[in-house]
């Protein structure tokens, strides 16, 4: 049957592998709010040194690409644990030989589980950087009026940023968010530079030409086709996206004075 | 809150599921055949992955498969990200400077170019054409060392890419191992043919290991003697190239 | 101290930043080719978003939506091997495929494509907050819509849309840096990420190779900025300062 094609092993397995696009988007997502809310309270802090590091991550990620990073962070941070291990494990000789690691109880193994978790920090790195900036603006957005009632009834400096600023500060956060996840989104489409198996290393090898009976179907090049599949599976995602950012606006923005919830950062 | 603790378990789940790890793991491109592919159920096969089972199941340890491009196949054996490198890859003088090579399991192979039939390509006096070649070949190196005056070099990240350019007409003429082209020209329906002299880079293609592994590759290279003197590799060369390439020489 | 200097001197880092230099053009090119073509271009699209037509709006809408909804990566490939599947019957007759195909014109054009897309939106949104009283005032002055359009619309979209439009343009200098994991190399000409790793894949050495190419990226990207910013302060010369939309090298979420 003709369908057969598009169910054979090899096409199940591009299907499978939108988990790692999926997973990447998801769990970068989660680590970017995270830096994101680091970034801005860095920012935010009275103490000097804490500002100029909030700082200097946003202009280093704002001038750097942000593949770059991506490739960067992995592969340094399998060196920076391969030195530590390699600081307890190897002998002063070994350290001293100059080759990398220096010997072989330092070499740490990266599979796909490794990579795509350090895939999903560089994500978050990158686009923490960006949440950062959404998120400060956001908490200038936030009715001084609140925060000084706040005071008012004798909350700590502390409990007003975390129980006031921060809670409040969502609503006037999500349009800025909701680009910030868009951006994230379409740098999935990275994950087969760390050697993941995800949607384009598969559009890749199934589309490139076959003259190879064994190795399946005989055909020339059809990449353009599966190309054209991810570019259509990326607008579907940004449409989903979109959807689901409109609703989440409209239920933040409940209880909110009108045009209040709708300003954009 | 809750969605750091959902990553956090997902991050367990995923790291608990690579602990059952392999004894030895074997990097392949999965991108040239007939020695390593991906066949229609998915998995990598070819030549190489069933003489790898073979030698694997003859030194008694379990082995793994990882997919891995070609251009950061070396510097991924040496980040220690698998063991061992089962690609076609030929070995050279330069690459032993970073890895060591086991014993060959197919001997040198002279490289071919292969151009569009309708184009008539006088590769003796080769100037002025796209010469095109997966980067970070024996073929590469070969194409900038000797054509690069007067012609264009275009290096592609896989042999597959580079085919295709070559169907489309955007290069004309493609170096690649004979073993690797044979298949294509058979394929293509007449569309391609080989032009000029096979042209001899290289040594023979054997198994790359880090260079401190030397107990893995002694072992590796005894099952290797075994399964040459059994006769499976040559059973295994008829099976995917159709001919014994130890016999021709 | 000249101690210090020379051992700087004879670090792999000065050594980079000379290697380096040549491959940093490429990616120069690429974006300084792209702006020429990607800015008339979105402009053109943003004048079509804001078209009466329902067609001609809702083409330029599709168009820019679906360029900014998918990755530039995904774009490259998509582009690369539609053109190869198409170039024989094509491009091959009228004898401009060797053009076509190069990585330095397929390159700027996927770029344009792309960036045009993005542009457009940011030229769409400054149209529209163009302010309303200065319509009516052109409109009560009996000019014609030409005549709007040039001393009128023009001038303030310019002047609305330029922070963000720079934002864009270091953007689209970033998104140089793919270019070459999606095409063939031809010869020598490789880009910083493709001569980074290169360099990388000899000695392992990340932070080296890796920082010494970010560098590149960061210093162009605030020459950028910086003249940018120059030209922003000519476009806004004439408005009191509270008036001025203001710049600043942030992370902007803007794309």
């Amino acid at each position: 049957m003709w369908f057969e094609y598009f169910t054979n092993g090899k096409h199940m397995a591009w299907y499978a592998s939108v988990r790692f696009t999926l997973i990447a988007a998801f769990a970068g997502a989660a680590l970017a709010i995270v830096f994101g809310l680091l970034g801005a309270s860095a920012r935010r802090s009275s103490f000097a040194p804490f500002r100029w590091l909030g700082l200097a991550y946003t202009t280093m990620v704002r001038g750097i690409p942000d593949v770059l990073i991506f490739l960067f962070f992995p592969l340094a941070f399998e060196q920076g644990v391969e030195w530590f291990m390699a600081q307890r494990a190897c002998s002063a000789t070994e350290l001293a030989s100059g080759t990398w690691p220096p010997c072989a109880d330092a070499q740490w193994f990266l599979s796909t589980t490794e990579y795509l978790i350090m895939a999903c920090v560089s994500l978050g790195l990158v686009y923490g950087a960006f949440a950062a900036n959404v998120v400060h603006g956001a908490m200038d957005a936030v009715p001084s009026t609140q925060l000084e009632s706040a005071k008012a009834y004798g909350f700590s400096r502390r409990q007003i940023f975390w129980r006031f600023q921060v809670r409040q500060m969502w609503i006037y956060a999500l349009p800025g968010l909701s680009n910030v996840w868009m951006l994230l989104l379409k740098a999935t489409a990275f994950l087969s530079l760390l050697q993941i198996a995800d949607i384009v290393l598969w559009a890749e090898r199934l589309g490139a030409p076959n003259y190879f009976a064994r190795a399946g179907m005989l055909h020339p090049d059809w990449r353009w086709r599966y190309y054209l599949v991810l570019f259509l599976f990326y607008i579907l995602m940004t449409v989903l996206s979109e959807h689901f950012f409109k609703y989440l606006e409209k239920r933040a923005g409940r209880g909110m004075r009108l045009n209040e919830g709708s300003s954009s950062v | 809150m809750r969605k750091l603790s959902i990553s956090a378990a997902l991050a367990a789940a995923l790291l608990s599921a690579s602990a059952m790890a392999a004894d030895v793991r074997i990097a392949t491109e999965g991108a040239y055949a007939p020695w390593n592919f991906m066949d229609d159920s998915g998995k990598v096969a070819g030549f190489e992955v069933e003489l790898g089972n073979e030698i694997c199941k003859r030194a008694g340890v379990e082995c793994e498969w990882v997919v891995n491009e070609w251009d950061s196949i070396i510097p991924n054996l040496v980040a220690g990200n698998y063991d061992m490198i089962m690609a076609g890859m030929s070995v050279t003088d330069e690459r032993k400077e970073t890895i060591m090579f086991g014993d060959e399991y197919t001997p040198a192979d002279p490289s071919s170019f292969v151009a569009a039939s309708a184009a008539t390509i006088d590769m003796a006096n080769a100037s002025g054409l796209k010469i095109g070649a997966q980067g970070a070949t024996i073929q590469a190196a070969y194409l900038e060392a000797n054509l690069a005056d007067g012609n264009d070099i275009l290096s592609y990240e896989s042999a597959d890419q580079s085919v295709a350019d070559l169907a489309a007409g955007n290069i004309d003429v493609l170096l690649a191992d004979t073993s690797f082209l044979e298949p294509v020209v058979q394929g293509s329906g007449g569309a391609l043919a080989f032009v000029g002299d096979k042209v001899a880079i290289g040594g023979g293609v054997a198994a790359g290991y880090r260079q401190e592994d030397g107990d893995l590759a002694a072992k590796m290279n005894a099952a290797l003697a075994e399964v040459k003197a059994d006769g499976t590799l040559s059973k295994l060369l008829i099976e995917f190239f159709e001919k014994d390439l130890w016999a021709e020489q | 101290m000249s101690d210090l200097f020379t051992n700087f001197l004879a670090s792999g880092f000065v050594g980079d930043v000379v290697i380096l230099a040549k491959p940093a053009l490429f990616n120069i090119y690429f974006a300084l080719a792209s702006i020429p073509f990607g800015f008339p271009f979105a402009v053109m699209l943003a004048l079509m978003k804001n078209s009466s037509s329902g067609l001609v709006s809702r083409i330029a809408r599709t168009y820019i939506y679906a360029f900014r909804g998918s990755p530039l990566f995904i774009q490259f490939f998509m582009f690369y091997s539609l053109m190869l599947a198409f170039n024989l019957s094509h491009w091959k007759p009228m004898g401009i495929d060797h053009i076509v195909m190069h990585p330095l014109f397929i390159g700027p054009l996927v770029l344009v494509l792309n960036t045009s897309a993005y542009a457009a939106e940011i030229l769409y949104g400054a149209l529209r907050a163009v302010p309303h009283t200065e319509l009516e005032a052109a409109k009560a002055m009996g000019m014609n819509r030409w005549q709007t359009f040039r001393s009128v619309v023009w001038p303030n979209m310019i002047r609305l849309a330029w922070p963000a439009y720079t934002n864009e343009v270091i953007f689209l200098f970033h998104a140089t840096a793919i270019v070459y994991f999606t095409l063939p190399v031809i010869n020598e000409q490789k880009d910083l990420m493709n001569k980074a790793g290169e360099l990388f894949e000899r000695d392992y050495n990340v932070f080296l190779h890796f920082s010494v190419a970010g560098l590149y990226f960061l210093v162009i990207s605030l020459v950028i900025f910086f003249i940018a910013g120059k030209i922003h302060q000519r476009l806004t010369r004439h408005l009191v300062p509270t008036d001025r939309n203001t710049m600043s090298m942030k992370p902007n979420f803007m794309r």
